[in-house]
């Protein structure tokens, strides 16, 4: 090959893709997070409540994604060191740090129906107030829901609760 | 320059001594500049077929040649190269004076190693550095050392461990090969670091794109490929000692090197030995995930580190017959953010981890990596054959405070086989063997076949989950053909097969969990796999230099063989929280990469641009999921190995300009694009893109000033621009510019060289995020200022020979 020719062929080339026509703009991609809403009416547990052990009480929150909710995560454990999470906001009156003996933990993911963007959680719960032989202990714990969208992006809220004894 | 010693050796071989002594006598001596006469410099005369050695008083002659005059050539180890035109009238004595090159040389290979000449050579893009623009850019670690080359950036995490990535990709995609055995670890990890010692780092070579071809799987993404030159000339000794300081993380390191060499024998040894404390981020807390933790005084907490190193070579050199040893062990300790390893983002004890910032707590890393390596080649005439041997040991250790999860059980029973404490375990073995054959096909072209030969096995130990025992058979061999059109331009192409066996155990949990009512197994987390893979690979490149100019193309194909990880991962990434899933049917990873490579070079300006293009119909990564992992009941993200088709095209531009003789002006950016063509993250980028980046820098150097030699300043203005084009669960990640100065010398004190170089990094101690770093997902910024210095102490001698 002439090596002129060569030489223009690749500029061609080069100076085409550096142009960004090789980049396909045809596909929209999704950046966006999913949400966790805890304002709407009857959310439940909201920052500062009270949850009781061997008391049921249903989990309300409302779930969004501009495209299509992937699934989401309940985790619940104790906040006795006064660790914090980002995402809370509100500040409420905390016990005093102490020892985890039998922190009561729980960690439990739900599958959300294909196709949904927006959907209201609808979880019953029950705390056992024992592990079977040992009582959970009292006091302030952590409970965080965490969302994915089918484009695999998180979000994660995080809530001050405190379970206690009735 | 290989051509002529070839030549010469070649030569040699058919040289017969004495006829008798019709003709023309042509005798001489050889001497140095300080008129020591050199024993064993090679004189030959082309045109008449003739050569010889010089004798122990440095006397030679050859005889029998008719009245003439010839062009001769005399070459000799550790020297330039003399050509002269002799009048070959009279029988007279002459004297040839030859000029030393350095202390530190390679035997056969040295003038051939220019950058210069190096990129005339080859048809793919280089990148080629010496150990003098190590110490002025003394990073972290050896990767981070060389980030500041166009198209390399860095995997990073913590201020001691790195890995390299070319032109955006990294991990498994590239190669790491030191004095020509590939360096074998558990480099699938993210946040393992590479084990090399950058002090015993004389001569890197970087291929930025596809090099399958000679190096077979891995070489995908490119190759690092560190030379050991470090041959000391003939009958000289000396010693260097290094020490650096680092205020950053107050490191501290020192390493001390000794040569000897008498004759045809040679022997070196270093020893490493360095420690640092926490690095400091400007910033005094960072939120992990939505987790707020604060810091200490800025210090990334537990993220100290320490190192030992020695190494030892010696071998044999002789004129037709070489035999090289390499033996080193490494070992490094270093700790890791501790706060942000484990299941989630954890609440330590502050006050135990803060009250110094140089202790190693847990978690933390241990590795040893122990490696020994032959090389010797033979040549003779036209051919030259080379033989690798290497072994490599790789054991490493996570070490963390034991945290039950899923079913594990609270307390740990005694009887376990391995310690609680251990979080990982992997104990590798690689036995590595390359045999080369170099043969000049009539003048203008040269063939070369090899074959490669690496079997590793893999034994995992602790009590987490992430990747299978198994072993891994590689064989590969190739043909490369270099066939020089003229003298400004080569034609390079060749072709390769692969074969490659693995086989990953099976592997169950060390504690039960219960299936069902009142039943418990020890669950089965990996099963039993085995996958044979082969492959064609090919090359085609074109280089053409007229004058001043350089143009390179090269058109290749790839390969990749998927690692045990990708085929049979099943457990927690501690780094960042999420579940590992593989996939037991992924293919071999297929490129298809178009490079070019367009330089001009002046004596005051210089101008090069390296773009590419590339398509992968497989390209294997990691993909975040909708799901969560309930396999160990801990609720983190699972993520997936994957494989989708990815078009990605980019490059670097660089271009200087001698202002003054003294003062010099430069740039250099780099760019690369990457999308998913299909697959579930269709439209997305890949992960760990780096953002588009440049370098201004202007540099004054002047060669001596006052008592200092080879002075100079440079600064560099660091722009890197924002990266929004991102995949999950990355984060998109604002631009930055940094300032970086240098500046050093060789200062001369009582007639002993002493060399400096002091940098400030972050000069004016911006906080910003790296895009690339491991610790950008945690919002953890990159390090404050930082003022490094490195002093060097040579000191040489002669050996005397009675």
């Amino acid at each position: 090959m002439n090596l002129n020719t060569l030489k223009y062929l690749t500029l061609i080339v080069v100076a085409s893709c550096a142009l960004n026509s090789c980049k396909d703009d045809g596909v929209e991609i999704d950046t966006e997070k999913p949400s966790i809403d805890l304002t709407v009416a009857g959310a439940f547990p909201t920052s500062c409540d009270t949850l009781y052990f061997d008391e049921p009480f249903t989990i309300k929150a409302q779930l969004t994604d501009n495209v299509e909710l992937g699934s989401y995560n309940i985790d619940i454990h104790n906040n006795f060191d006064q660790h914090t999470h980002s995402t809370e906001f509100e500040n409420c009156t905390l016990d005093t740090i102490k020892k985890a003996v039998n922190p009561y933990i729980f960690i439990q993911d739900y599958t959300i129906p294909a196709a949904t963007s927006e959907y209201t959680t609808d979880v019953s719960l029950t705390i056992p107030s024992t592990d079977g032989t040992d009582a959970y202990d009292e006091g302030d714990y952590h409970f965080q829901i965490s969302l994915t969208d089918k484009e695999g992006w998180s979000t994660l809220k995080g809530l001050n609760v405190k379970i206690l004894r009735r | 320059m290989l051509r002529h010693l070839v030549l010469i050796f070649g030569i040699t071989f058919v040289y017969c001594s004495a006829f008798g002594q019709t003709g023309y006598r042509f005798m001489g001596k050889i001497v140095d500049k300080k008129n020591t006469p050199l024993e064993g410099a090679w004189i030959t005369i082309p045109a008449a077929n003739k050569g010889v050695e010089s004798d122990s008083n440095g006397n030679f002659g050859i005889y029998n040649l008719p009245y003439s005059t010839y062009k001769i050539e005399i070459s000799f180890l550790g020297y330039r190269t003399l050509t002269k035109h002799v009048s070959l009238t009279e029988n007279r004595n002459h004297v040839f004076t030859l000029e030393e090159l350095s202390v530190w040389l390679d035997e056969v290979e040295v003038r051939r190693n220019s950058p210069e000449q190096r990129k005339k050579e080859t048809t793919l893009n280089v990148e080629l550095v010496d150990d003098d623009y190590l110490k002025k850019n003394l990073g972290g670690s050896l990767m981070k050392s060389l980030e500041r080359l166009p198209g390399i950036t860095t995997i990073e995490i913590g201020s001691g461990q790195s890995k390299p990535v070319i032109r955006g990709l990294g991990f498994n995609r590239v190669v790491v090969i030191q004095n020509n055995i590939k360096h074998e670890a558990q480099q699938w990890g993210s946040d393992h670091g590479l084990e090399i010692d950058q002090y015993g780092v004389d001569n890197v070579e970087i291929i930025k794109g596809p090099a399958s071809l000679m190096y077979g799987s891995d070489a995908i993404g490119g190759v690092i490929n560190m030379k050991d030159r470090s041959v000391p000339s003939k009958n000289t000794f000396g010693t260097t000692v290094d020490l650096t300081g680092k205020t950053n993380n107050d490191f501290l390191g020192t390493s001390v090197s000794l040569f000897a060499r008498k004759n045809k024998f040679y022997i070196t040894a270093r020893a490493t030995l360095l420690g640092f404390g926490d690095y400091k981020v400007p910033t005094d807390s960072v939120a992990i995930y939505s987790y707020h933790v604060p810091l200490h005084k800025n210090h990334l907490r537990n993220t100290a580190g320490k190192e030992q190193n020695l190494h030892t070579s010696f071998g044999y050199i002789s004129d037709r017959f070489q035999s090289k040893f390499y033996i080193s062990n490494i070992n490094s300790t270093g700790g890791f953010f501790a706060n942000a390893h484990g299941l989630e983002p954890r609440n330590v004890d502050h006050e135990v981890h803060d009250a110094s910032n140089r202790d190693i707590l847990y978690p933390y890393h241990d590795v040893n990596h122990f490696k020994v390596i032959n090389r010797s080649s033979y040549w003779s005439g036209k051919w030259r054959m080379e033989f690798d041997l290497g072994y490599q040991r790789n054991f490493r250790q996570e070490w963390s405070q034991y945290t039950q999860h899923g079913y594990m059980p609270a307390v740990v029973s005694e009887e376990l086989d391995f310690n609680p404490e251990i979080e990982r375990q992997f104990q590798l073995d690689a036995y590595s063997g390359n045999a080369k054959f170099f043969y000049k096909l009539k003048n203008k072209t040269d063939l070369n076949f090899g074959i490669n030969a690496e079997y590793k096995e893999n034994e995992i130990g602790g009590r987490g989950f992430i990747i299978p025992s198994y072993n891994q058979l590689n064989l590969g061999s190739y043909v490369v053909a270099k066939h020089r059109r003229s003298k400004k331009s080569l034609l390079l192409t060749g072709i390769r097969y692969d074969f490659g066996r693995l086989n990953s155990k099976s592997h169950y949990d060390w504690f039960v969990s219960p299936v069902g009512d009142d039943q418990f197994e020890h669950l089965q987390r990996a099963i039993d796999i085995r996958r044979n893979f082969s492959n064609v690979t090919w090359s085609f490149g074109y280089n053409f230099n007229p004058n001043k100019w350089l143009y390179k193309f090269n058109i290749g194909k790839s390969f990749r063989m998927p690692i045990a990880k990708e085929l049979a991962a099943n457990g927690v990434n501690y780094h960042r929280f999420s579940y590992e899933v593989g996939n037991a049917d992924l293919s071999p990873e297929i490129s298809y990469q178009f490079d070019a490579g367009f330089a001009y070079g002046s004596k005051k300006f210089a101008f090069e641009a390296t773009p590419f293009a590339n398509y992968f119909s497989n390209y294997i990564y990691l993909d975040p999921t909708s799901n969560y992992d309930r396999l160990y009941g801990f609720g983190n993200q699972v993520f997936e190995y994957t494989e989708s088709e990815v078009f990605r095209y980019g490059g670097e531009v660089r271009a200087s300009y001698d202002v003054l003789k003294q003062l010099q002006f430069g740039i250099a950016g780099e760019y690369v694009y990457a999308i998913q063509l299909s697959g579930e993250k269709k439209g997305y980028t890949l992960p760990f893109s780096p953002p588009a980046s440049g370098i201004f820098n202007v540099t004054y150097q002047k060669p001596k000033l006052k008592c200092v030699k080879k002075a100079y300043v440079t600064l560099d203005y660091r722009l890197t621009a924002a990266q929004n084009n991102i995949v999950p669960p990355e984060e998109t990640t604002d631009g930055f510019r940094v300032f970086n100065l240098g500046l050093g010398g060789e200062a001369i004190v009582r007639n002993q060289p002493i060399d400096i170089s002091v940098q400030v990094r972050n000069l004016l101690n911006i906080k910003y995020f790296n895009h690339t770093s491991y610790y950008r997902l945690i919002n953890v910024p990159e390090a404050g200022r930082n003022l490094i210095i490195n002093i060097s102490f040579p000191f040489t001698g002669k050996i005397k020979t009675t």
